[in-house]
């Protein structure tokens, strides 16, 4: 659905950003994107709806390429929605409501359709009541979920989120996972850059590794997660669960290679191994 | 306790009031006072208007001096000059400092100009302190007034706040290693928090321009209107 092909870009002349980056998204996917600070991360997602252009390799959406023509970036900013780290830099009128009406408004849809909209987007992240608000009072929690709302009303194919759960207490980031497990569930693509790592397993179905402008790694989060040379390239480490598992295989206990990456796995290996000592 | 203007415009007992009521009011205050230049009429306003502003809309008195304070300060500095500075007729006192004196014209453009502004303040602070800057944007806006002030408007009203929270911020982080110590360090660090605002706006505005751009953004700000309930 969403493809990239042997992307490269570069800031100036001493720093390429992106040295050839090629991925491939499939509907309905959810999917993480590891990588250390620096490694290009936003620079990708910016090109994905046409903020940059590269200085090589195309974008595609549903076959069609980016053009970066009025028509075609309108196009591409109405299916690739992005949600910025800091909702501060998204979020810019002075309600919530007219900041969440700002996308679908420049899509050109009439006020009533709008309306709908925002209501609706406002009621999916769970801001029913805050639509005369000021988005300077409100918390950092509420403040990201205003800005998923401003991209939900566009309808967007594919959400792409940098570090969504950055600056988040835990609470916040448990109820943001959640959200995002039900939009993809009701069929949108998600791509998500994230360093936390206990977390991806979750609701990961694949997982990218980016280190230094290259993709490295495209698998599974349990094919990724077993290859530590990977890992340690970008400056990742295992769950913290798979890691306690790891640790006791040093200690005598055979894992038979499956080490559990999320806590319910790890409840079920657990009995399993009480079960047989 | 933080003077924050929108959220007393967001929390107090006029914030509903119909903002056309209010714009036009305080702009015909405005007029009024500023054509008829009485300084019984300035008093009249001054009084008026603060107890609309604090007995009405019930905002408290600690807030309401707050407000004051800055274009107060700026005020007495401008009467100042207009008092030893300017003018051309009698003189009435000399202060014997570079041959500096008062004249009988200075001085009565100093006061009237004083009885006017304070009289002035009032009735802006009673749009200021009562309506959310949304509200005001939006009459505007429906009164015709060309968009590219409004969105100027709502984009620098935008940029207060991400301002004053990274000013903040970067003073609390001077202060910490002890850059407001001396005086000598205060101008440097001042001196250093305004260059690095700069930068940072700089900055800032990239960002939003990318944001507002992601969702689709065609140099115009459109106007949304809310559902009648």
């Amino acid at each position: 659905m969403l493809e990239v092909k042997n992307l490269k870009y570069s800031y100036n002349s001493e720093y390429q950003a992106l040295k050839g980056v090629s991925l491939k998204v499939n509907k309905g996917e959810m999917i993480a994107l590891l990588g250390k600070n620096g490694a290009g991360k936003s620079t990708l997602f910016l090109h994905l709806n046409g903020i940059y252009k590269p200085d090589e390799g195309q974008v595609f959406i549903d076959g069609e390429e980016l053009k970066y023509d009025k028509k075609s970036l309108l196009k591409f900013r109405q299916k690739v929605g992005i949600v910025f780290q800091n909702p501060d830099d998204q979020i810019f009128a002075p309600t919530v409501e007219e900041d969440v009406a700002f996308g679908p408004l420049n899509l050109g849809l009439s006020m009533e359709e709008v309306q709908d909209r925002v209501e609706e987007a406002l009621a999916r992240v769970g801001m029913t009541g805050f639509e005369k608000k000021a988005p300077h009072h409100l918390s950092g929690g509420q403040k990201k979920r205003v800005a998923i709302a401003g991209i939900l009303a566009m309808k967007p194919e594919i959400m792409v989120l940098d570090e969504p759960t950055a600056g988040l207490d835990p609470q916040g980031v448990v109820n943001l996972s959640a959200l995002l497990d039900e939009l993809n569930e009701e069929g949108i693509t998600i791509l998500i850059s994230t360093h936390e790592v206990d977390l991806v397993p979750n609701y990961a179905d694949r997982v990218f590794v980016l280190v230094d402008g290259k993709l490295i790694a495209d698998g599974t989060p349990k094919d990724i997660f077993a290859q530590p040379d990977i890992l340690e390239k970008a400056n990742l480490k295992v769950p913290i669960v798979t890691d306690l598992f790891q640790q006791l295989e040093e200690e005598g206990f055979d894992m038979e290679g499956d080490y559990p990456l999320t806590i319910s796995e790890a409840k079920d290996k657990f009995l399993k191994l009480l079960n047989k000592n | 306790m933080k003077f924050d203007m929108d959220y007393i415009a967001h929390h107090n007992e006029l914030t509903e009031t119909n903002p056309y009521l209010k714009l036009f009011l305080t702009i015909i205050l405005l007029i009024v006072t500023l054509a008829l230049d009485n300084l019984y009429f300035d008093v009249f306003i001054f009084v008026t208007m603060s107890i609309v502003i604090l007995v009405i809309a019930k905002i408290n008195i600690k807030s309401y001096l707050k407000f004051l304070t800055i274009p107060v300060a700026f005020l007495v500095i401008t009467c100042l000059f207009l008092m030893f500075f300017f003018g051309k007729g009698n003189v009435i006192y000399e202060t014997g400092i570079f041959g500096i004196v008062v004249r009988d014209d200075s001085l009565h453009y100093a006061v009237y100009t004083f009885m006017r502004v304070m009289g002035c303040f009032p009735c802006l602070g009673f749009l200021a302190l009562t309506t959310p800057i949304a509200k005001i944007l939006h009459c505007l806006a429906n009164l015709k007034v060309p968009r590219i002030i409004i969105e100027i408007g709502l984009l620098m009203y935008n940029a207060i706040f991400i301002f004053l929270n990274e000013i903040d911020t970067m003073r609390k982080a001077q202060d910490t290693r002890l850059g407001y110590h001396s005086y000598w360090s205060s101008f440097k660090s001042l001196g250093a928090l305004t260059s690095t605002i700069f930068l940072r706006s700089l900055d800032k505005s990239e960002t939003l321009q990318f944001a507002l751009d992601s969702r689709g953004y065609t140099g115009e700000l459109p106007l949304y209107e809310p559902k009648e309930d």
